[in-house]
């Protein structure tokens, strides 16, 4: 049987599942918490940031991945403080910065406030969210492909750089990849990456109603946990 | 060796083992510290040990190589006893002249003897010597008694003997009410009651629990764990035993650097010893309580210092940490309770028992109690390692213990805590080494890393090799760190090679913060320490990088150039002679000129030169 605990999400008291993520919670409600390397049936491993949350603990708040901070009986969580939108509106700078050629990346940047980057544009072929390397290892359990190398010169590769006889090419961790999602005019060309911003109109309902879900069309290209 | 089967088979042992020492009275120190060994204290030792056998005085001398005696600087030191004569810079050379002296004859060397630099006088023991007359070193003091590959040694010295008197009489509930009442935080960085730690782990649900010794020490200039490790690896293993017995814990680990053989070969010895005489293993002495410890070799990587990267490591997966909203001490190696503390805070254990936990909180101040060992590095006359209170202001460290500046240019900053810890300006030296006061100035107490700076380093370029440093080690799991870094490395550059505006400098800040809130592990979160601590002190220095496009320091290549001083340079051509590049040009007995040009700013010529004629602008 399924038990449930009472947490606050933005001063909402809300019933959640025990043993789910604040981000799963805040989801179902209709909470937008945006979110990148979260997949609704893949572990979490809080690499991308992007759905921080303010924890409230002892009067402290404490800024920690929505995504594996599971819920707790009287958890009070804050998703929408002015701080919270402007670090969400950094990480997201940073992130297009570094991989604007693709439709999703841009629109997280859009929802998350981007209007104008201050670094250069980098052209990226992959943010190392992780999605491929968890729905490999997780759901077709064959651990193909996996995280190499420390920092920079992380990559994700075939273990041991060959393509091993249990890969079966099925394909899926191409279609889960954020970056396999073009822009709406095409692949950008190398010095010419820009922000896209063509879906500015979607914000207009969003920005009146910061914090909840208005099912705009920002989060269908990366498969926000809402359109799962 | 045979295995002790009681508490009092052990004080025994220790009883003999004083009774055979008592004959010998005569003691040669040498210290076999890495410091040392790198200049040649091995070879010192085997001609200590061969000019005792040429001279006959084999069995009434002890030879103990032992482990750091902080002094570094002063290396190889010698001490011999009876009289506590201490030398320094010792030679292979002058070990016939040791044993047939001193050692023979109690006559000391004045050659030998510590010079002090300001007064000129020869301080004849320890004591005599400034930079420790402010120390109080608890902890390290304890080197010079024990060979760190003798287990009778230790045990001779008092050691085991609090871990027996927990074993016999103490519950493990009054051992963590015990270590709670000393005050004692994490030696490591981040300066965690250690007592709250034991508790937790203590109420944690399971039967299986671990505690673990990180002796993965990567902060640059910071050497203290290891010389506790390899100097005194017993007094660590007692320390990890104690919290295992309060905790509940059957198995440990000492997680070390590969980088540090010595540390390595030394624990294995000890725990290899302290099988063989039962102190692990099943019953230890006979009680209920059995616990073992293996030695785990670290897989080289700075982020494998983080608590939960360590783990991973430690099950045999890719050191990464992973989100901590479960505590270790609840969820840590192998999903089960953790206990992990630093090689320096497991070594304290053992004192508060032995002399009680109203002993330990006595030093100190409010928040930081006991005392703590620091490494004392870059442009300073006394470099090594410090044992001091808590509660030492800076300025004392600095000036007092460290001898102030190396070569006269004045004292311009300190970096405390390693990487991530933040450079204080000279007006912060009266702050104490606290936890907490240093945290609220922006830097750290950390690992206890201490580099010193003068007015020929720039702190821009500072927070640029610090920075380096870290994007290097950063594991690049999450955004903020891997990306952030980068972006702020970026902008840095940027600074240092004449590009920069100043709107960047609220940008780097902006983001400094950022990843600072956001980042998974410690690593990330005071990674922009550096570069916000310096933005925070040094303000102008970076403004001059910008709107003067000029290195006050020197450093920054892209925005000095070297020139001769006409009226200084006599023409001598050492400087000629010696630039690689060809870029100087000149007769002899005339001024010299540098081609700009094809100058690569090396600084070659500015160090070869007697005249002090090259000028760097």
């Amino acid at each position: 049987m399924l038990q449930y605990v009472n947490v606050s999400i933005d001063g909402a008291v809300l019933r959640a599942t025990k043993g789910s993520s604040v981000l799963d919670t805040a989801l179902e409600y209709g909470i937008c918490i945006p979110h990148l390397c979260h997949v609704s049936y893949l572990s979490d491993i809080g690499a991308c940031r992007l759905c921080i949350v303010e924890h409230v603990q002892n009067g402290r708040s404490r800024v920690t991945a929505s995504c594996t901070l599971n819920v707790e009986e009287g958890m009070v969580v804050l998703t929408h403080t002015d701080k919270l939108r402007k670090l969400r509106h950094n990480l997201a700078e940073l992130l297009v910065t570094q991989a604007p050629n693709s439709r999703a990346i841009q629109d997280i940047a859009l929802r998350c406030g981007v209007k104008q980057v201050r670094y250069p544009f980098r052209n990226a072929n992959c943010v190392l969210c992780g999605r491929c390397v968890r729905v490999c290892t997780e759901v077709w359990r064959a651990r193909a492909i996996g995280f190499v190398g420390r920092g920079k010169d992380r990559h994700v590769e075939y273990v041991l750089g060959v393509k091993p006889d249990f890969c079966k090419q099925c394909g899926n961790c191409v279609q889960i990849c954020p970056m396999t999602i073009t822009p709406c005019d095409g692949p950008m060309k190398p010095g010419k990456e820009h922000l896209c911003s063509q879906c500015e109109s979607q914000l207009m309902i969003a920005d009146q109603n910061p914090g909840s879900c208005v099912w705009c069309k920002l989060g269908e290209s990366f498969a926000c946990g809402r359109y799962a | 060796m045979y295995r002790l089967n009681s508490v009092r088979e052990l004080e025994h042992l220790r009883r003999r083992l004083c009774e055979e020492r008592q004959n010998i009275t005569t003691t040669i120190m040498a210290c076999g510290g890495t410091g040392c060994q790198a200049s040649q204290s091995r070879a010192l030792i085997a001609a200590i040990r061969h000019e005792l056998s040429q001279q006959g005085l084999e069995g009434k001398v002890r030879l103990r190589a032992t482990g750091c005696h902080g002094f570094c600087e002063q290396g190889p030191i010698v001490i011999i006893e009876p009289g506590n004569v201490f030398y320094c810079h010792v030679a292979p050379d002058d070990a016939f002249e040791i044993v047939s002296q001193t050692v023979a004859r109690g006559k000391v060397i004045e050659r030998l003897l510590y010079t002090d630099p300001v007064s000129g006088a020869k301080a004849r023991t320890e004591s005599d010597i400034p930079f420790y007359q402010r120390q109080d070193r608890q902890v390290l003091s304890l080197n010079r008694l024990v060979d760190p590959c003798s287990i009778e040694d230790y045990i001779a010295a008092g050691g085991y003997s609090a871990l027996v008197s927990v074993l016999d009489r103490v519950a493990p509930e009054e051992v963590v009410k015990d270590i709670k009442a000393s005050g004692l935080r994490g030696r490591g960085g981040g300066g965690f009651p250690t007592g709250r730690k034991w508790t937790e782990c203590r109420e944690a649900p399971g039967d299986e629990k671990y505690v673990i010794c990180n002796a993965d020490e990567g902060d640059p200039g910071a050497y203290m764990d290891r010389c506790v490790l390899e100097g005194n690896p017993h007094l660590v293993l007692e320390g990890m035993m104690i919290g295992a017995w309060a905790v509940g814990a059957r198995k440990g680990y000492i997680y070390v650097r590969n980088e540090y053989p010595l540390a390595v070969k030394h624990s294995r010895i000890a725990v290899e010893q302290m099988r063989e005489l039962g102190l692990l293993g099943n019953n230890i002495l006979g009680t209920s309580f059995s616990f073992d410890v293996a030695v785990a070799r670290g897989g080289g990587a700075f982020v494998c210092g983080e608590s939960t990267a360590l783990m991973a490591s430690l099950e045999g997966k890719v050191g990464e940490p992973r989100p901590k909203d479960v505590h270790t001490v609840v969820d840590g190696l192998y999903h089960k309770p953790t206990v992990l503390n630093n090689v320096e805070t497991w070594a304290n254990v053992p004192a508060i028992i032995r002399n009680g936990s109203a002993w330990f909180a006595s030093k100190g101040t409010k928040g930081s109690k006991g005392t703590k060992i620091l490494a004392l590095t870059g442009r300073i006359k006394n470099t090594g390692l410090v044992e001091v209170v808590m509660g030492t202001p800076i300025r004392t460290v600095v000036f007092d213990i460290g001898g102030g500046a190396v070569n006269g240019n004045p004292i311009k900053a300190v970096q405390i805590g390693g990487p991530s810890g933040g450079c204080l300006p000279v007006s912060k030296f009266d702050l104490p080494v606290d936890f907490d006061m240093l945290r609220e100035v922006g830097s750290m107490v950390g690992s206890g890393g201490m580099v010193v700076m003068d007015e020929g380093s720039c702190m821009v370029d500072v927070a640029k090799y610090f920075l380096a440093f870290l994007q290097d080690e950063s594991c690049g799991k999450c955004l903020p760190c891997r990306l952030g870094i980068d972006r702020m490395l970026e902008i840095i550059t940027d600074i240092t090679e004449g590009r920069g505006t100043l709107k960047q400098l609220d940008l780097l800040e902006e983001l400094g913060e950022t990843v600072a809130e956001t980042a998974l592990c410690g690593l990330g979160k005071t990674a922009p320490n550096p570069v916000l601590s310096t933005l925070r002190y040094f303000r102008s220095e970076y403004e001059a990088h910008i709107k003067d496009k000029k290195c006050p320091a020197g450093v920054c290549k892209a925005l000095i150039t070297y020139s001769i001083d006409l009226d200084k340079c006599n023409g001598c051509g050492v400087c000629l002679r010696g630039c690689v590049h060809g870029a100087i040009t000149g007769k002899k007995k005339e001024a010299h000129i540098i081609d700009a040009q094809l100058c690569q700013k090396c600084g070659i010529c500015r160090s070869e030169c007697k005249f002090d004629a090259i000028r760097v602008v």
